[in-house]
């Protein structure tokens, strides 16, 4: 479960992706003070909070134009505080006002703050042009506004608003952590969802390397295969990491000893399971296989225990089973994870390739910065005494 | 990631009928820009690895924050966070958050009613205290969570030593006379501040509060010189035996909650340092409980042997655990099997490695843990022929480098699973008919006639061919010594895999065929009675073992069934513990319904929850 907790953005320590429960207009008003001019739905915030908080809603000039989120009374509240100076139209010589979105207290809310700074930013523009904030007779308008941004950005997190003669483009940006960095010996792995997505939305770089992510090549021979810089192809991997599109992978061979982790997973959901069923078919017209076989050949992976040597026991190909899908549906969903092998330099000054053996760099890596085969890299650790080989 | 957890400064705000007044802070420089600004260009998230920027929305709030920050908003002077956190009657006693740019601040405020001086005065006066930890905009939830909690319980114990002495009256009076005498004298801050740590114990409580979070995570301050505040955070106190792990307070409440009678406890610290985690006052049962510690025995004999109920002992653990004191382990023994743990930080420049030869000398870190590559007990390690000390110096290797969750253990789990080709999410009917578990190959070509396939296109399969999918560059053989290393491992552990056959179901069926006719009756009528708890499907795989015409072995089995331990819930372990069965008898159990039970090895997912943290 902690893995989950940990690649989803959905549970970040304990805090959740929350929706905007409420989007409200806050103004000093020149006679009656700090009030909400404009909230929807109405009442979602109620007067008795309102007064609680309102410090933090319409605050002191130094604190003006500053991303402001007061979290207390079982409410959140993301505001853009703002003043406009401007002697002849004010009664007060400056409007003061804060457009704020509401969550739950305990929901996530750094991806709206730019969204809330930049709807002001729209509001302060409308304001000057056509006084849509401080006429009271334009309270249905905004209204509108509110309503469809509050619709539009839960749905679909992208919101698209033509008001008069101002068009608002709003858009909810994800922050996710930094994705790993991607090596060459890494596999990148198309995530099904996405496979149906027309080649022409992506940059140039992806669209042309996009046809060799299949699972099985890894980035190296992507590179290699594309035409295109390994760097480059690097990056564009990493980009598509970020935004959850491809997932990497060890590279699959058939020497590779994987162990399970989590397995109770994949029986115990019933809609897993036939997922799996659905993509480890070797042949999708015949029978699929059992998850009773399928569960064997997992349960099977233990350390110390060859991909090759599971293959020769159990013949999954004669249960139309093909252990290469088998294996990456189980890195996917990590009911397995791959067992590395690193070689690791005890003597006292290391030469040549025994400066790759800290512990740090893979088998796999080694091989691929080499350019050697694993034999012969096999072959030097078997014969250097001062080298020990850690599998983890 | 590291320095989300450090607080940025703490705050003390005071707020009566008289006004506010931000009365102490701690660092003293400006707080908060000159601090946030160049950790935000560090941690910023930002997306360097955008192809194409189609939408620039976050990197205009970062040039537009710092544009303010050269600006007007140079840190946030005093008199505006005093205004901020002297918080409205309706907000206190409970949290409050606010997030201003990069920093986060979290506080509890409390009112406090003045101790009162006279008795005759009937107005109650109350003043509001607020502690405020600033914090990274980026601290997760739970971090923000655990700063509340310290603000509550600073909070609450000023409260308690305000009705005592009318402490917080006097240190806040002298505070106060301290800020109004220098800033007549025009002092900078820094110094009134300074002063002030020197003249009032609660600055300097709150002073010594701040660098024990950014060090150590784990505080223990006396208040008043009466009252002891202990406190921990967890999420840093853990990284002192693992650097650059996040354990947060849920993962730690998860694997508590998972704890057993069977679970043992090893320590992590000297028996002189637990003491740091326990007011004195309550140190008395944690000695009991260390008189008793062992890493050898489990929870439940410790409980005995302390002469404490095991509910007592749960709460104790619960709490060294929490403090970063002691970890959770099965207890040591010879067949427990160990692995080197995926995350261990095992590389040339590792601090550890010097560690460990200097707690064991003339040993290499390297060297012994390169045995545990594949799962092994120690047991395996020792021969009878060695000396016993050899054993004991190995255990003490071993629980070394469970201390520093360098090993993992790996637990054999149990699930019952018919080895039948349909199942109950089967689309397909046409093969229903057919049941040959024992037989695979025959079943395929059955189900390859009736899908219209060839018998010998399957017996001709060809064997896997293992350089499927790879480069000409990275093409890999798999050399020799991995399938001597696979044949190896399958005889160190004891219960291997599904093919490992042995010679226990031989003697089960030769068992039965001496059985009296009369007893076979009963028997059968039991047997009966016994198989209604499995469903048609899987009454006819069992019926196929031979063991199952054994009473003794098939009520065992039903028994274990019915207890739900062949749902990969429960390591063998558990069953033993909870049925009182023996290893033997029950990897024996185990061996003779091979055929409908799959039986693997795992890491237990309590005590891995607080390992994978990478």
């Amino acid at each position: 479960m902690h893995s989950h907790a940990k690649d989803g953005s959905i549970n970040v320590g304990g805090s959740h992706e929350g929706k905007i429960r409420c989007i409200f207009l806050s103004e000093f008003h020149a006679t009656a003070g700090c009030k909400i001019s404009c909230q929807v739905p109405d009442n979602y915030i109620s007067k008795e909070v309102f007064d609680a908080i309102n410090v933090y809603i319409i605050p002191k000039q130094h604190l003006q134009r500053c991303i402001l989120t007061v979290n207390a009374m079982d409410v959140k509240i993301v505001g853009y505080p703002v003043g406009i100076q401007d002697q002849q139209k004010y009664a007060r010589n400056a409007f003061l006002f804060n457009l704020c979105f509401v969550c739950d207290s305990r929901a996530r809310s750094v991806q709206y703050e730019p969204v809330v700074k930049k709807l002001s930013e729209y509001l302060i523009m409308m304001e000057e042009e056509s006084s849509i904030l401080s006429r009271e007779d334009n309270k249905v308008r905004l209204q509108n506004i509110f309503e469809t941004v509050l619709r539009d950005l839960n749905e679909r997190k992208v919101a698209t608003i033509v008001e008069g003669d101002n068009t608002i483009y709003l858009k909810i940006v994800m922050h996710k952590p930094d994705p790993p960095a991607v090596k060459d010996h890494m596999v990148p792995l198309l995530l099904a969802n996405l496979r149906d997505t027309p080649l022409e939305n992506w940059d140039l770089t992806t669209q042309q390397i996009l046809p060799y992510i299949n699972g099985i090549n890894h980035v190296a021979r992507i590179a290699a295969e594309a035409d295109v810089e390994t760097d480059l192809v690097k990056s564009c991997i990493q980009n598509l990491v970020y935004y959850g599109v491809v997932q990497l992978l060890p590279i699959l061979k058939y020497g590779n000893v994987y162990m399970t982790q989590n397995l109770k997973h994949l029986i115990q959901s019933s809609e897993l399971s036939n997922a799996c069923r659905k993509y480890v078919a070797l042949n999708p017209d015949k029978m699929l296989p059992s998850v009773q076989r399928i569960f064997q050949f997992y349960a099977s992976m233990t350390h110390g225990v060859t991909l090759r040597a599971i293959c020769q026991r159990l013949c999954p190909q004669n249960h139309n089973i093909d252990e290469r899908k088998m294996v990456i549906f189980g890195l996917q969903h990590k009911f397995i994870r791959c067992i590395h092998k690193y070689p690791v330099f005890t003597g006292s000054v290391p030469s040549g390739r025994q400066k790759m053996y800290t512990g740090l760099i893979s088998f796999d890596e080694i091989c691929c910065k080499t350019g050697l085969s694993p034999c012969t890299i096999e072959r030097d650790i078997e014969k250097d005494t001062n080298v020990t080989v850690i599998w983890k | 990631m590291d320095s989300n957890v450090n607080p940025l400064a703490v705050i003390l705000v005071y707020f009566d009928s008289k006004g506010d007044r931000l009365l102490y802070r701690y660092p003293y420089q400006t707080l908060g820009q000159e601090v946030a600004t160049e950790e935000q260009r560090k941690y910023r998230k930002r997306n360097p690895f955008a192809v194409v920027q189609t939408d620039d929305l976050l990197q205009t709030t970062a040039t537009a924050t710092n544009s303010t920050s050269s600006g007007q908003l140079q840190g946030f002077a005093d008199e505006v966070l005093s205004a901020l956190f002297a918080v409205k009657p309706q907000l206190c006693n409970q949290k409050f958050e606010l997030k201003l740019n990069d920093v986060r601040f979290v506080s509890h405020p409390t009112l406090i009613p003045h101790k009162e001086q006279r008795p005759s005065n009937a107005s109650k006066q109350q003043m509001l205290i607020n502690i405020v930890f600033a914090l990274h905009a980026q601290a997760s939830y739970s971090i923000v969570k655990c700063y509340h909690e310290l603000s509550k319980r600073l909070g609450l114990a000023l409260k308690f030593e305000e009705q005592r002495s009318g402490y917080l009256t006097e240190q806040t009076g002298q505070m106060a006379r301290t800020h109004d005498e220098q800033s007549q004298e025009q002092k900078p801050l820094e110094q009134t501040f300074e002063l002030i740590a020197e003249r009032c114990s609660l600055a300097q409580a709150l002073k010594s509060i701040f660098h024990d979070l950014c060090t150590t995570g784990l505080l223990s301050t006396s208040l008043n010189h009466n009252l002891t505040l202990c406190f921990c955070l967890p999420a840093k106190a853990h990284q002192l035996h693992k650097k650059g792990s996040m354990v947060d307070p849920e993962t730690i409440a998860r694997c508590l909650r998972a704890l057993k009678p069977y679970h043992g406890m090893l320590l992590l610290v000297d028996f002189a340092e637990l003491l740091d985690c326990v007011p004195p006052t309550g140190a008395r049962m944690l000695w009991q409980l260390v008189d008793a510690y062992n890493p050898l025995i489990s929870l439940q004999s410790m409980a005995s042997n302390a002469d404490l109920s095991i509910e007592h002992v749960y709460k104790l653990v619960s709490h060294l655990v929490y403090w970063a004191k002691a970890t959770i382990i099965y207890p040591l023994c010879e067949t427990n099997v160990y692995v080197i743990a995926p995350d261990a930080p095992l590389h040339t420049k590792s601090h550890l490695v010097e560690k460990f030869s200097a707690r064991f000398a003339g040993m290499s870190l390297f060297e012994v843990i390169s045995d545990f590559s594949l799962p092994t007990s120690i047991g395996h390690l020792t021969t009878p022929l060695q000396q016993p000390a050899r054993q004991g110096i190995l255990a003490q290797m071993v629980l070394w480098m469970l201390q520093h969750h360098l090993l993992m253990q790996l637990h054999t789990y149990v699930q019952f699973m018919p080895n039948d080709d349909d199942d109950e999410f089967a689309d397909s009917a046409s093969c229903t008919a057919q049941r040959h578990s024992d037989a695979d190959e025959l079943d395929d070509q059955i189900e390859d006639n009736l899908h219209g396939g060839s018998v010998f296109s399957v017996s001709s399969q060809p064997l896997p061919v293992p350089s499927i999918g790879l480069t000409i560059g990275q093409r890999r053989t798999i050399s020799e010594n991995h399938s001597s290393l696979a044949s190896a491992s399958d005889n160190i552990v004891v219960q291997a895999s599904s093919s490992h056959k042995s010679n226990f179901s031989m003697t089960a069926s030769l068992s039965t065929d001496n059985c009296d006719s009369l007893d076979s009756m009963e028997d059968e009528q039991k047997l009966k009675e016994l198989l209604l708890v499995f469903t048609d499907a899987d009454r006819a795989a069992i019926r196929r073992i031979p063991a199952s015409l054994n009473v003794d072995d098939l009520s065992l089995l039903v028994k274990l069934y019915q207890m739900g331990y062949f749902k990969s819930e429960h390591h063998l372990e558990e069953i033993m513990y909870f049925e009182n069965l023996r290893r033997s008898q029950l990897l024996q159990l185990l061996d003779k319904f091979r055929d409908v039970l799959i039986i693997y090895e795992t890491e237990d997912p309590a005590i891995a929850s607080m390992y994978n943290n990478k």
